[in-house]
């Protein structure tokens, strides 16, 4: 009896273990997988032309680079150029390791996000996915050979996805924040725009204006190194593209940028340049470097008026400047002297003025002003929602301070 | 008199099995309707629940006996028999969505390609054993499930801090009370947790002070719940509604998980493995009630027919998840109300009286 009993629940043991197996854990032959690493997206006439950098799993026990390919498929929908994909090549399209998207310049004169809601509805894809404009052909850029890395796809993500400590020149977004931003009572998302840079050219974002950031010499270096003709890609991301109900409508140059992050994001660690400061007659330049930024930005609201009040704290150390032969220059923690900071904080109010300017011009609300109206001030919501940013006024304040 | 559970199994069941099937798609329903007043949908439907469980523990302090006595004795055993089947019927539908929830999170997020539906037939092997036992097997599953999953919702919670934004939350009640009310409504099915205690009635040894400890972790898990539709919301803000499955989704922003890799999973996983149980506790409440109603005496036939019969819906319905999903939310709520407020309230009312009336009679 007892054995009986035994022998059928191994039985039953057995036939659950037929089940659980029974797809293979739904494991993919390795032979037939693409893994995506990007999507590049463009449109050619009425169709979407969706191009996968795709990272070739190869069973080898040498060490030997990343193997890449790209395959192009073309549809009236992004979903069916995705599996156009798959159908040309007989890969299984795997997008879970699919961390960037980008978008074509002639696709954002449309409304982008007809793109992007596909990848925030499909569950094939994370939606923390970068997303990214590129300047020309989507295609085009992904294509192109980089020194930083074999597949370009993990370069452009090494540059747009920065931890916090390391210069924060960049609005990186993914598909989330910027699904969320277009969907939000102001209509306003933005994603940073992909330059593609020679490295044996200057970076002419970094020239204009006459500030340039640590960023950008960093890169430089980078590409200095390479020796492949063929090879000299190097890719500029501070630009950042502004869109209003998905349609480019402005752009954010690359100190705009940096101080829209000092605003809204975490700041620690990023360096800006403050350059022909006077001293006895010699022109000295410094490079800052955040240690601690903390803004505010709220928005007072009345039945008379609608104030935008933005706050900005950062307590910087000097990084690096020109002066030569000083004692001071030995110093680990030298104290910042005045004129630096008077120039510093110049720099920033005139940008934060810019960035309400560019706003206002642009009717992108980026900064989220229509939000904060909304929630903080909800009595007065009514009263402002279609005028608030030709009433707006301001009240900036910018201190930077450091060792004394 | 041997009792199959003890109060501390009672307080343990709550916070193990509660907030369980509330993790999946109901946080994102709550906003489709309500938007950043989803956490008052949640918190309407609790309070209901709660109202209902301070009943529920006035009738067991008052009588002994169970559920289904004190029906046979309130209202004869026919229509006794018929009450219960109405929650036969109750604890079918309740438990298909959530069924359902599970079904399709393991298919979308752990699978690859799409498997074949057998997949999902061992959950009704376990179900169909779970459902065999006496009442302590859930007694002693929420003793041990208990830590499971509140470690898996600590993880989850601890991981989508830094995405939160609280802010979102504001202002409060700008929605009006009838999104509220819709939302509150559409999501009846996956509340009336008091119900569980109705049937716990009479069966665990009721102690001067245990009322404060059953309240108490209700309340804990009430708590776990609400915030974690904040958190969920916060997290997504206008997109919420668009977020199918909460449990994957607050998580996988942080910083952490972009550097090491999802494991958040690890969290997911604890949720999951107690969810397994959770789900079929509708089902072996099912199970009683059918050898109740039909006075059925062997142990196997019972579940042999509630686990097919949910296999069997859950695979002819495979392919229309979303007209169940639809009809179930619109068209329910009232039934779910009643079944899991304001009956249970009516029958702790009768049992009062009963009970005094017993007293009067000695």
């Amino acid at each position: 009896m007892q054995s009986k009993k035994a022998k059928i629940i191994l039985l039953i043991v057995f036939a659950i273990s037929v089940f659980f197996f029974s797809s293979d854990f739904g494991l993919i032959d390795v032979e037939k997988t693409a893994i995506i690493t990007a999507i590049a997206v463009d449109k050619d006439n009425n169709d979407y032309e969706v191009t996968a950098q795709i990272a070739v799993p190869e069973a080898t026990d040498t060490n030997s680079e990343n193997l890449k390919t790209q395959i192009t498929g073309k549809a009236s929908t992004i979903g069916g150029a995705i599996k156009n994909l798959g159908d040309f090549s007989g890969w299984f399209p795997k997008l879970a390791f699919c961390n960037l998207i980008l978008i074509g310049e002639n696709l954002t004169d449309d409304n982008v996000i007809d793109v992007l809601d596909y990848f925030a509805k499909s569950l094939r894809v994370q939606d923390s996915a970068l997303v990214a404009m590129t300047e020309g052909k989507a295609g085009e850029l992904i294509s192109k050979a980089t020194p930083l890395d074999n597949i370009s796809a993990f370069a452009l993500q090494k540059i747009m996805l920065k931890n916090i400590g390391f210069d924060a020149d960049i609005a990186s977004t993914d598909i989330k924040t910027f699904c969320q931003g277009h969907y939000s009572i102001n209509g306003s998302a933005f994603m940073p725009i992909v330059k593609d840079v020679k490295s044996s050219e200057d970076n002419p974002q970094s020239n204009s204006g006459g500030q340039s950031s640590g960023g950008s010499g960093s890169s430089n270096q980078s590409g200095g190194s390479s020796k492949k003709e063929d090879n000299n890609n190097l890719f500029d991301a501070r630009t950042t593209a502004l869109f209003l109900n998905g349609k480019k409508v402005g752009e954010l140059s690359p100190e705009l940028t940096q101080t829209y992050n000092a605003l809204f994001s975490a700041f620690e660690g990023t360096t800006f340049p403050v350059d022909n400061v006077t001293f006895n007659g010699q022109n000295t330049n410094y490079l800052l470097s955040v240690v601690d930024c903390m803004p505010k930005v709220k928005l007072h609201a009345t039945e008379n008026d609608l104030t935008l009040k933005i706050q900005l704290n950062m307590y910087c150390k000097v990084s690096d400047h020109s002066a030569s032969g000083s004692s001071e220059a030995l110093s680990q923690n030298m104290p910042i002297p005045d004129r630096v900071k008077e120039k510093a904080e110049q720099f920033f109010a005139k940008n934060i003025e810019e960035l309400v300017m560019t706003e206002k011009q642009t009717g992108c609300d980026f900064m989220d002003i229509k939000q904060k109206l909304y929630r903080f001030n909800h009595k007065q919501y009514s009263r402002y929602k279609d005028n608030y940013l030709s009433v707006l006024k301001t009240d900036i304040s910018v201190s930077v301070y450091g060792q004394k | 008199m041997q009792f199959e559970l003890k109060t501390r199994q009672v307080c343990l069941f709550f916070i193990a099995f509660m907030p369980l099937s509330k993790l999946f798609i109901m946080p994102s329903i709550m906003s489709g309707y309500a938007n950043e007043d989803a956490w008052l949908c949640a918190t309407l439907n609790l309070l209901l629940d709660f109202v209902t469980l301070l009943f529920v523990l006035r009738a067991i302090r008052n009588t002994k006996m169970n559920v289904y006595r004190l029906l046979e004795r309130t209202i004869g055993k026919t229509f006794a028999k018929c009450v219960l089947f109405l929650y036969l019927i109750y604890f079918t539908l309740k438990n298909l969505l959530p069924l359902n929830e599970q079904k399709e999170y393991v298919m979308r997020t752990l699978y690859t390609l799409t498997p074949t539906l057998l997949y999902f037939l061992p959950f009704f092997f376990v179900a169909f054993y779970f459902c065999t036992k006496n009442l302590r097997v859930i007694g002693r599953t929420a003793d041990v499930l208990w830590l499971v999953t509140a470690i898996g919702i600590i993880i989850l919670f601890c991981l989508s801090f830094s995405n939160i934004e609280l802010s979102a939350l504001l202002p409060i009640g700008a929605n009006g009370a009838f999104s509220v009310l819709k939302g509150s409504c559409a999501s009846l099915t996956w509340f009336g947790d008091a119900v569980y205690l109705l049937f716990f009635m009479g069966e665990f040894k009721f102690n001067k002070g245990d009322e404060k400890k059953i309240i108490l972790s209700f309340i804990v898990s009430a708590v776990a719940i609400i915030c974690f539709v904040i958190v969920f919301y916060t997290v997504f803000q206008s997109i919420a509604f668009r977020q199918k499955f909460a449990l994957t989704e607050i998580s996988k922003y942080s910083t952490v998980i972009n550097n090491i890799g999802r494991f958040d999973y690890i969290g997911i996983m604890m949720v999951l493995f107690s969810n397994l149980f959770g789900l079929s506790i509708p089902l072996f409440f099912s199970c009683k009630i059918l050898n109740y109603v039909f006075s059925i005496k062997k142990k196997w036939i019972s579940p042999l027919i509630i686990t097919s019969l949910h296999a069997l819906i859950i695979m002819l319905f495979y392919k229309r998840v979303f007209s169940i999903e639809q009809f179930i939310m619109n068209y329910t709520g009232i039934f779910f109300f009643i079944m899991a407020n304001v009956l249970p309230i009516i029958i702790c009312l009768t049992a009062k009286k009963e009970d005094k009336n017993a007293i009067k009679e000695s």
